[in-house]
């Protein structure tokens, strides 16, 4: 806080239905990504790496493994004298009652207690299910340059698919004139990425009065920005290069984790500058069996690998048996493809088990296959 | 929860690894990858619930310092719990004064501190899983003066020959412990692994420093043995000592076999070690790799067999790397081909086209070193 005067808040509620049974159990941004990670490393190590060391973390759909998992602060250096990863569940006040989150403004709104006890002039508002590298300090920076009330990060898209998103419309200056949401007939490609700065004393006011507004979603898409719009704020937009991506369905994040295998990759996870850290589990290294057959793929420590595997990612503790085949396919942790058997693009859910010379997803499906049950095998 | 604090001892200055002991002292050594051979006795520790650890450094302290840190990553409690880390105040590296025993003398202030009656001594040089918990309670119930571990092997012909072993009587009572000649395959090899009393132990301390100030630990228990009950406790599973450049090598490479390495792991039984947040290893289009235990952040285009490979490396196309240890951050570039070498960390062979040794002499490549 010393450095920057800077608090970030991540909005961690959301459960990504569209990912159906992954996240049965667990919020979206507690789905794990990349071999090791899960996506809400992503926002909380930038938090960490732009020197931000308060971040509340707002949770609200099945958060017990999420609200354990970032409880522990330390994972990302959170844990420093004057740091910490404060977990943010709905909670009961002595003034009002006990009420869920009923918008992204309202997850703010109903923790300003807990953000004017820091009293910072600028509060970072992110996604938690997001995967992008972005330091956070330039954005302020930025911020700070153009004088701005607000500014918010966006990302070049094709026009194709500026419909899908939050499309902002800036001057030469970068400054927003207008927002539409998921517009028919966008006139720009700059789509919002969910990433907010706001001058704290200013989006307090416009809090404070969202909450009695009874026509609001208290939604910072729907409402927050329009208001600001409308009362004539500086609205910044900070312009974002690089890979960013929201996985909303089981192809977006079969996608993701396969961009991990392009070698022209904007998401270096390799960069020792910007390291993105996470749960340290302790397993075994990499064991590769006499027999293996490894290409093209991204894999983790504890996975044991006897078979044959190709264009995947292998995620924490998995193990491929002696003539089992793992082609295009994502095996999140603790997954056992037993002997023989064969998944062909698929995603396999955390410790499924694979029996013996199963065969699991197509060469040629239109979709990926989401494994997330035990398959049983034949003899 | 035991009522003993731990001791990780250096190796004495008789014991010397050619090439990677120039850099570190063995505790510091990488192993299998993603460890460092101290990571084992400590883990071993906080396992058997000892939480309060003091790590004596002879020589060359800052890899080990480095990887130590502050202990959290052993998971003993951060308050009540403690690895502490003691140096010897006035020696040389190769001052024959420098011996374990005049470390603890400068340090016997922080010995007679600990308030727990026991006190287990274990070398920062060996790989073995050993639950110090039973060690203590069969120490205990003997009512033993010392109990020291031993592994029973069948080479000592041509293997431990920088260990001390053991005499035993029948009833396991340890008549002496005299360096291993060779002159034998089946010995008792003293696993260098101490349980006493603390008092005892301090005591033992004044009397070698009475008795002569090059006296070792195990010089003043090898006198002890005439009066004293020592007793020995049978260790058994995986167990090496890295104590010279071969057995560094084999213990490496007999763990590449995944059978072989469940001597040694047990999930019951975590091995904890300093996280470097390095992401997965990539394996590209041309990879190919078997019989190998691979750490994080590699890239690998080339093939690799029988190896073992340490975190950040990249191997290159058509680069071959063949019953080696790679440590951490080397390069292996395009078409090299490595077979039966230990390269040392931040390594680049590049330039040449094949180092190759004999399997019975590997090879070593000096940190750091552009080939």
């Amino acid at each position: 806080m010393k450095q920057n005067n800077m608090l970030a808040m991540i909005l961690a509620g959301g459960r990504g239905s569209r990912l159906h049974d992954l996240t049965n159990k667990v919020a979206k941004p507690a789905v794990s990504y990349g071999g090791k990670y899960r996506i809400i490393d992503f926002p909380l190590s930038n938090c960490a790496n732009s020197g931000i060391d308060v971040v509340g973390v707002l949770t609200q759909y099945e958060s017990v493994l999420l609200n354990s998992y970032v409880a522990a602060g330390r994972r990302w250096g959170l844990d420093a004298k004057d740091s910490g990863v404060f977990v943010l569940p709905p909670r009961e006040k002595a003034d009002a009652n006990l009420n869920v989150y009923r918008g992204t403004a309202d997850a703010i709104s109903q923790n300003i207690d807990f953000i004017d006890e820091y009293s910072p002039e600028y509060v970072l508002v992110l996604s938690g299910d997001h995967i992008y590298k972005m330091n956070y300090a330039n954005m302020l920076k930025e911020h700070k340059a153009c004088n701005a009330d607000a500014s918010i990060a966006v990302i070049e898209v094709p026009l194709k698919e500026a419909s899908r998103f939050g499309i902002m419309n800036a001057d030469e200056n970068g400054r927003i004139y207008e927002f539409e949401e998921k517009p028919e007939h966008p006139k720009s490609r700059l789509a919002s990425m969910g990433i907010y700065i706001f001058n704290w004393k200013m989006l307090r006011k416009m809090l404070v009065a969202d909450i009695k507004n009874p026509e609001s979603h208290h939604d910072f898409g729907k409402d927050i920005i329009p208001a600001m719009l409308n009362d004539q704020k500086n609205l910044h937009a900070y312009n974002f290069k690089g890979y960013w991506k929201d996985v909303g369905t089981i192809d977006s994040l079969w996608e993701a984790n396969m961009d991990l295998l392009d070698a022209n990759n904007e998401l270096d996870l390799n960069d020792s500058t910007w390291k993105i850290y996470t749960e340290d589990v302790t397993t075994l290294p990499q064991y590769i069996g006499a027999d293996a057959s490894i290409r093209n793929s991204f894999i983790t420590q504890g996975c044991l690998i006897e078979g044959e595997v190709q264009k995947s990612v292998l995620f924490t503790g998995t193990t491929v048996n002696v003539g089992a085949k793992v082609i295009d396919s994502v095996l999140m942790p603790g997954v056992v493809v037993e002997e023989g058997a064969v998944v062909q693009r698929a995603l396999v859910a955390d410790g499924v088990r694979i029996g013996k010379n199963a065969v699991v997803g197509s060469a040629d499906s239109e979709n990926i296959e989401l494994v997330a049950k035990r398959v049983k095998g034949e003899d | 929860m035991y009522d003993a604090f731990g001791i990780i001892n250096p190796s004495s200055r008789q014991i010397w690894v050619e090439g990677l002991e120039d850099y570190r002292s063995i505790g510091a050594f990488s192993f299998l990858g993603r460890y460092r051979i101290i990571d084992f006795p400590i883990s071993n520790m906080s396992n058997s619930g000892i939480d309060r650890i003091q790590v004596y450094i002879r020589r060359k302290p800052r890899s080990l310092t480095d990887h130590l840190g502050t202990g959290r990553h052993y998971n003993i409690n951060s308050k009540r719990g403690r690895l502490q880390v003691l140096f010897s105040d006035h020696h040389q590296e190769h001052d024959i004064y420098n011996t374990d025993i005049s470390s603890y003398a400068d340090n016997l202030e922080s010995i007679e501190l600990m308030h727990h009656p026991y006190v287990v001594i274990a070398p920062s040089y060996m790989v073995c899983r050993i639950d110090y918990a039973q060690l203590i309670q069969t120490h205990i119930d003997s009512g033993a003066d010392i109990t020291l571990a031993y592994h029973t092997v069948d080479n000592a012909k041509e293997a431990f020959l920088s260990c001390n072993t053991l005499e035993l009587n029948r009833q396991k009572g340890v008549l002496g412990i005299e360096p291993n000649h060779g002159n034998a395959k089946v010995r008792n090899i003293f696993m260098d692994t101490y349980v006493m009393k603390k008092e005892y132990f301090i005591d033992l301390v004044k009397k070698a420093q009475s008795l002569s100030s090059m006296y070792t630990l195990s010089d003043i228990v090898n006198l002890a043995c005439r009066e004293a009950d020592v007793r020995g406790f049978a260790h058994h599973g995986f167990f090496a000592s890295i104590t010279d450049f071969k057995s560094y090598y084999d213990a490496n490479l007999e763990l590449i076999d995944f059978k072989s390495a469940m001597n040694l792991f047990d999930d019951e039984w975590p091995f904890y070690t300093k996280t470097n947040d390095s992401c997965p290893t990539k394996y590209y289009e041309t990879a190919a790799v078997t019989s190998s235990v691979i750490s994080n952040g590699c890239l690998i285009e080339g093939s690799i067999e029988n190896s073992v490979i340490g975190r950040g490396c990249v191997i290159k196309k058509g680069a071959v790397v063949k019953n080696s240890i790679i440590l951490s951050g080397t390069i292996i570039g395009e078409d090299v081909h490595v077979e039966n070498q230990i390269v040392d960390k931040m390594a680049k062979l590049i330039r040449v086209k094949e180092i190759i040794a004999d399997p019975e002499n590997p090879g070593y490549i000096r940190r750091g070193d552009t080939i």
